[in-house]
This record gives C-alpha cells, sequence and structure tokens, in this order.
C-alpha cells in the first residue's frame, strides 16, 4: 500500500465521468491510475443486495495491488495493451449533465450544513441515465438495463478469492462452448491484461451483442487462447434484482411492486405449470409513484399469471426488460393476478 | 498484510463496522471524515492532490471511490 498514493472519495457530487466509468451500483470501488490518467484497472464487485463482501475479498485485492504495481513498473511500454481499459467517450460529463440531476446538488458536502442530503450517491447516476431514455419515451437498452454484467452471463463463475480464476463453468454455456475450464486463470480479455473480476466486468460491459471475446487463460503451466463468442442476447442472462437501482425500476415497470418467482410449492398449490408466469407481489410500494400499483388495485401476495398477455415464465429481471423496452410511460397494461382461489383483471400503469 | 488487511477493511466497512445503531447517517459521514484523516495515509476528497502527489512521486494512484450514508 505504501507503494501508492491513496485517495479516498466518498461523493459524486462532482465526479468526472470521463475518468471515473464504474458500476454504479457499488458503493466500494477502487481505482488503479497513473498519474496521466491512464488506467492500470479496477477492483470492486457485487451481486448481492445484502452481501456486499460476497464477491470481493482481502487476497484478491492484493492480488490487484500487486498486478497494478506490476502494470506500473512496464509503464508506459504496455500502453497499448492499456487502451481498452480506458474510459469510453460519454455524453454525460458530469452528473450533472443529467438532466434529472442537474443543478440539484453542490460539487462539495456541506459539511457544516445537511451533510447527507448534500451527498449524491453514486447509484443515482445509473437512475438518471434509466430516466433519460425513459421520460423521452424510448426503450431502455440493454446495455443500460444490465450494467457490469458478472461473468455468470456467459456462465462462468469466477473465485472471489483469485484475480480472475475460474470456479465453475456452466454446463451448455458460452463459457463451456468456448472450452473453459474449472481452475483456468484469466489472463487477458479482448487484449486486455486483467487483475480482477472487475476488469472482466469493465470488457463485459463494453462488449457487442453478439460478441467474440478472445481470451488468454493459464492453464497449468501452460497459456492458451479461448474464445468467448457470447450471442446477441447475452446481456438477459444477467439478474439485476440485487442492484439499488432496480428500485427505480420497479417504479418504472411496476408501479412500485417487488416481484418473486413462486416457490415450488406455491406453484404446485395453485397448480401452475413451472413454465407458466407466476410472479408473486413480494411487496407493494406505499408512497408517492412506488404506490401506483397499489393504487391500481395489486396486494401482497398477489400472483401475476398474465402481463400483456405474455403467460410465460419471467422472471422480475426478464418482465421489467420486456415492459421497460416495449412499454412506455402513460400506457396501462393488463395483468391478471391470482388472488386465493381467485383470478382478477387489473391494469397497471406505466411509468 | 495485517495493513493491507486493516486498510483494505477500513476503506471498505470502516464507517459501519465502529457505529453503533444509535448513530445516524451525519454522524457516520462526519465520523469517516475524521477516522479517515486520523489514519494519515489518504488523501481525503481531494482528486487533484492525488494526481499532484502521484506525478510529484512517480507512484501510481489508488482510487477508492465509497458511498458513505
Amino acid at each position: 500500500m505504501d507503494e501508492f498514493v491513496c485517495v479516498r472519495l466518498v461523493q459524486a457530487n462532482a465526479l468526472d465521468l470521463t475518468l471515473f466509468q464504474f458500476d454504479y451500483d457499488l458503493t466500494f470501488a477502487v481505482f488503479f491510475i497513473n498519474a496521466d490518467r491512464t488506467i492500470y484497472g479496477r477492483y470492486g464487485t457485487r451481486s448481492e443486495r445484502k452481501d456486499a463482501t460476497k464477491d470481493i475479498s482481502i487476497e484478491s485485492f492484493r492480488e490487484a495491488l500487486a498486478a497494478a504495481l506490476d502494470l506500473h513498473k512496464h509503464y508506459p511500454a504496455n500502453k497499448r495493451a492499456l487502451a481498452g481499459k480506458q474510459p469510453r467517450p460519454t455524453k454525460f460529463k458530469t452528473p450533472h449533465d443529467f438532466p434529472s440531476l442537474a443543478g440539484k446538488y453542490k460539487p462539495t458536502l456541506d459539511y457544516e450544513g445537511k451533510v447527507v442530503q448534500s451527498c449524491m450517491h453514486c447509484h443515482q447516476m445509473r437512475d438518471a441515465e434509466r430516466r433519460f431514455f425513459r421520460d423521452d419515451k424510448k426503450p431502455i437498452p440493454d446495455e443500460v438495463l444490465y450494467p457490469y454484467p458478472m461473468p455468470n452471463a456467459a456462465g462462468l463463475s469466477l473465485d472471489p478469492k483469485e484475480k480472475a480464476k475460474v470456479r465453475k463453468v456452466v454446463p451448455g454455456s458460452a463459457a463451456q462452448k468456448a472450452g473453459f475450464r474449472m481452475g483456468d486463470e484469466i489472463l487477458a480479455l479482448a487484449g486486455q491484461p486483467i487483475i480482477s473480476i472487475a476488469d472482466v466486468q469493465w470488457v463485459l460491459n463494453n462488449a457487442s451483442e453478439p460478441a467474440t471475446l478472445n481470451t488468454q487463460v493459464l492453464r497449468g503451466r501452460k497459456k492458451i487462447n479461448v474464445a468467448l463468442n457470447l450471442d446477441k442476447d447475452w446481456r438477459r442472462h444477467s439478474d439485476i434484482a440485487w442492484r439499488t437501482t432496480t428500485w427505480d425500476l420497479r417504479r418504472m415497470a411496476a408501479g412500485g411492486l417487488v416481484l418473486e418467482d413462486s416457490t415450488a410449492e406455491e406453484r404446485r398449490d395453485a397448480e401452475l405449470p413451472d413454465a407458466a408466469l407466476a410472479l408473486r407481489v413480494k411487496y407493494v410500494g406505499e408512497y408517492g409513484e412506488h404506490a401506483v400499483a397499489k393504487k391500481a388495485g395489486f396486494k401482497k401476495d398477489d400472483i401475476l399469471l398474465s402481463v400483456d398477455r405474455q403467460t410465460s415464465h419471467l422472471t422480475e429481471s426478464e418482465l421489467f426488460r420486456y415492459l421497460l423496452q416495449n412499454k412506455m410511460p402513460g400506457e396501462k397494461i393488463s395483468v391478471t393476478v391470482l388472488r386465493g382461489s381467485e383470478r382478477i383483471n387489473l391494469e397497471l400503469p406505466m411509468q | 498484510m495485517n495493513k493491507l488487511a486493516a486498510i483494505f477493511f477500513g476503506s471498505l466497512l470502516l464507517a459501519p463496522a465502529k457505529l453503533s445503531a444509535a448513530e445516524d447517517r451525519r454522524e457516520r459521514v462526519l465520523n469517516d471524515r475524521k477516522e479517515v484523516e486520523a489514519a494519515g495515509h489518504w488523501i481525503y476528497n481531494d482528486l487533484p492532490r492525488g494526481f499532484a502527489e502521484a506525478a510529484r512521486t512517480g507512484q501510481p494512484l489508488l482510487i477508492v471511490v465509497r458511498c458513505v450514508p
């Protein structure tokens, strides 16, 4: 640690988004950067709402530190290899460039006054980005709905105690078809040296749909090249239910409902096949725009059987994608719910 | 390793871990600044100073973006 200049930023208020591009749902993100603003790598991964430390560890952080120092040692000779790790051009150069955030926060925290209220949270930028599309009545694209996909979206489970080591390959997945094996260490992805799972997510975040990602892995003592082919819908394998920013998607697409798949027992009791839509209302929003579903008549434990004539099995994330890409604010969607033994038809307003 | 662990987990968990349930979000933010600055290893909320220091020393930057409250 003594070999780094350590900086702690605790506000997004004036964050330079031409430099700091990362998963804004994180509450802990690390950048390793040269004084000339060249990024060596990123650290910080999360896929759980409650457990912020499930996907990170002191061991992998230490490895990332060492790898970043090694990249620094070989800089600028390695500048070309680092090109893909650099920030992408962005329409929004600061948080204040988002229309829904413009003028709402001062550049610095008000430590002498209402310091908490003066703090813009990183997740508000993702909310604002989605709102930008929604308010303009445009479909929210996949890359905005599914930011910084976990490697699981490609069928790779990586060990949180290692830089980027394959712990499991999902049968039938893109990773298995590419030939990945348990124990493979990802050295480079799309030409970029990989020092963390966050680096893998950076590559995935910027990958096209479909995409072929050339990968170099260390298998035993051999370096092997693997081509990871991702299909056009690969991002949609991501589960976004854990994200703080999904709260606002629930407002837009579900009037404040929190939905979860019915259990096998609930399906059996209601005589609903596994292939059928059966999303149970886990929570009904109480206030403001999150109370729209409540006002429309939805109740906790209702089971959604049909949404806009969609009756096939969908997760909450999949349903939101359908609605946010096909239904615009102001529209009303017909929904059939199962309440006890009764089937009830309701209308769900889109926001 | 101990120092690394302290800084890593400190940067990640310092504020929540050291606070009782009674302390509110305001105290959390104020304590974070006070405790991290007291630890002496971090440049707090001052990115230009960090870049200047990195340019002066030739060291790379480690920048933690942390949501405290």
